[in-house]
């Protein structure tokens, strides 16, 4: 048992390695990166400076809108890696043409999706550290309470939208292209789990869709716990709930792919694109 | 037959039996139902059983499209076949695949199949990492086949800019990484200018009789290397094993005769076409300057050239060539095609 966690441990080491390799050989794009992140930061803090003063009681979380932004774009970021990265690794792979090289090797499918997008976490970490970062660094956010439990959301939110990303993964190893989770989630995500402004704001209509979505309990939990504070027992709700999607979401995205991963196999469709 | 009876000796190292494969209609149950026309299931293989011992290069010929590449897929767990079994091993490709791939090493001539942008080292280590080797001994392995392959003052180099014939040796080094018993090769010397060719074969060679012996399966479309290497060769068309054997058997089948054209010189023609009549079949001798050409036709292997060779030294003849025009496997290829042309027109 120890002896195959090491060995799968060492294989995503060898991806990480890979992707890491291939990331600082285009080293203008990651200067680029970093900077748009400064950019964007930067013009959301002028943009707060609008709502200076605004004080509603309803919009606890809202009282500083910089410090709202900042923790839903860096947690957007994560949870669309989260449900995009491991449809976006096979794709990738089938494009360069060596998907076929890597699963000749003695590792399993989902291995190879999984540690295919490993990078795309630790680029995501990176990134979303840096909305942090440069909003406490340039423009005196503070953040408080249990980072722990905040971490916990966060973990808890990604493996949610992972079960998503295993289902548009399944979805892009059969049909190739026109992944309408990615599409739906993406798009629905932004839209309406709270990143920009707060889902009281929907009306009944899209209240509903907020509702559905994991990341809106997500990002509500993260807000609650390093904006307001709280502690475990006040966001036991959102986490029963994201542990609820997760319950439902694990077992049948794994049945899924592993339907997704035979059917491409027997149709020899695995490496086409 | 004493190659024959020597190979079944060894134990098999791939079993391929009644295997069949049929690509199936993508979505045909929707298509059916939206009455939208769709194309008929492609049938890529239709039972085919063959067996490849240990240390035996083993050659696998055909048209475009015959089957090659599915059949190599198969025995390398990428395709599942739709009937049948493939045992490398003992070991099934579909039930213990990943058993199999710990046993198989695939080089083809796909360059995309490697990082571009990653140096010809980075890309041998990142993929000796997946096949379990430490870093050590990933680093002491890529050395050990940069050298046997030439290609050591390459390591640093992006693939990218690497030569075609370069890539295709790293695709051998990266096949040979974790020792595979087993080599699947496709057009392994497609790109090599002619010495570089000639040492890889010698290294395929090599490979097969080393202790441990490496089992080869070769397709190929250079018939004079499948000739040249392989202990037997089948030949493969419309998804079909037509015929296994060694070359010779394969040539025999095709055509049992061979024409020999004996070169003497110092004896007069008369002297001697009373001799050579006797045994002699389709005999015809031609005087071209001071040489007599002794043409005739003989079974593969009989004691015709023999018995000519003989009656014309006895003649005081002074034997100073011979040629000996056999089947080839491109005609043996050819008639297998023509035979499926002829079947697709009845």
């Amino acid at each position: 048992m120890i002896r195959s966690c090491l060995l799968l441990l060492r294989r995503v080491r060898a991806f990480v390695v890979r992707d890491f390799q291939l990331a600082i050989s285009y080293r203008m794009e990651f200067l680029m990166r970093v900077l748009s992140i400064l950019i964007v930061v930067t013009t959301l803090y002028f943009i707060s400076r609008i709502f200076e003063g605004f004080n509603d009681s309803k919009f606890a979380q809202w009282q500083n809108p910089l410090a709202a932004w900042l923790t839903g774009l860096a947690m957007l970021n994560y949870f669309m890696t989260g449900f995009s990265s491991l449809a976006t690794a096979i794709r990738q792979e089938q494009m360069q043409g060596t998907l076929e090289s890597v699963l000749l090797t003695p590792i399993n499918v989902p291995t190879v999706i999984i540690s295919s997008s490993a990078w795309d976490y630790v680029q995501a970490t990176l990134y979303s550290s840096l909305y942090l970062f440069f909003g406490w660094l340039f423009f005196d956010v503070r953040y408080r309470g249990n980072f722990i439990l905040a971490l916990s959301f966060l973990v808890l939110t990604t493996l949610v939208l992972a079960c998503l990303g295993i289902l548009s993964a399944s979805f892009a190893m059969v049909f190739k292209r026109g992944d309408p989770f990615g599409i739906l989630l993406g798009a629905g995500s932004a839209l309406f789990s709270g990143v920009f402004f707060p889902t009281q704001l929907l009306d009944s209509g899209f209240g509903k869709v907020s509702r559905i979505l994991p990341a809106t309990y997500g990002i509500d939990g993260i807000r609650r716990v390093l904006i307001q504070g709280q502690g475990f027992s006040q966001v036991r709700e959102p986490m029963v709930t994201l542990l609820v999607f997760l319950g439902v979401l694990l077992p049948f995205s794994l049945w899924v792919f592993g339907r997704a991963v035979r059917r491409a196999k027997r149709e020899g469709s695995l490496i086409q694109y | 037959m004493a190659g024959q009876i020597a190979l079944i000796k060894r134990p098999v190292a791939v079993s391929i039996k009644q295997l069949s494969k049929t690509y199936p209609v993508l979505f045909a149950r929707l298509k059916q139902l939206l009455r939208r026309p769709s194309k008929p299931p492609v049938e890529a293989l239709r039972d085919v059983s063959l067996d490849v011992y240990e240390g035996e290069i083993f050659g696998l010929i055909g048209p475009n499209g015959a089957g090659k590449t599915t059949l190599t897929k198969i025995v390398a767990t990428l395709v599942q076949p739709t009937f049948g079994t493939v045992t490398v091993r003992g070991y099934d490709s579909v039930r213990d695949d990943r058993r199999v791939r710990e046993q198989v090493g695939l080089a083809t001539a796909e360059e995309r199949s490697f990082y571009w942008r990653l140096t010809a080292e980075q890309n041998l280590i990142f993929f000796a990492r997946l096949y379990g080797l430490g870093d050590d001994e990933a680093r002491k392995r890529i050395t050990e086949l940069f050298k046997r392959l030439e290609l050591l003052d390459l390591a640093t180099r992006r693939f990218g800019e690497m030569s075609t014939g370069n890539k295709q040796r790293l695709a051998l080094a990266r096949a040979l990484l974790a020792r595979p018993p087993v080599l699947l090769l496709d057009e392994p010397t497609r790109s090599l200018d002619p010495l570089a060719a000639a040492r890889m074969r010698d290294l395929i060679r090599t490979l097969a009789g080393g202790d441990p012996p490496v089992s080869i399966l070769l397709t190929s479309h250079n018939l004079a290397e499948v000739e040249e290497l392989c202990e037997r060769v089948a030949v493969i068309n419309g998804g079909r094993i037509r015929a296994v054997g060694t070359p010779e058997q394969l040539r025999a089948l095709h055509r049992q005769t061979e024409n020999v054209s004996v070169f003497a010189r110092g004896v007069p023609p008369d002297q001697v076409v009373s001799a050579l009549e006797v045994k002699l079949t389709n005999l015809e001798i031609v005087e071209q300057q001071d040489e007599l050409i002794v043409s005739f036709t003989r079974e593969s292997r009989d004691d015709c050239l023999d018995f000519a060779l003989r009656t014309l030294q006895e003649h005081g003849a002074n034997v100073i060539d011979i040629q000996i025009e056999r089947a080839t496997l491109l005609e043996v290829l050819e008639s297998y095609e023509n035979e499926i042309e002829s079947m697709y027109e009845n």
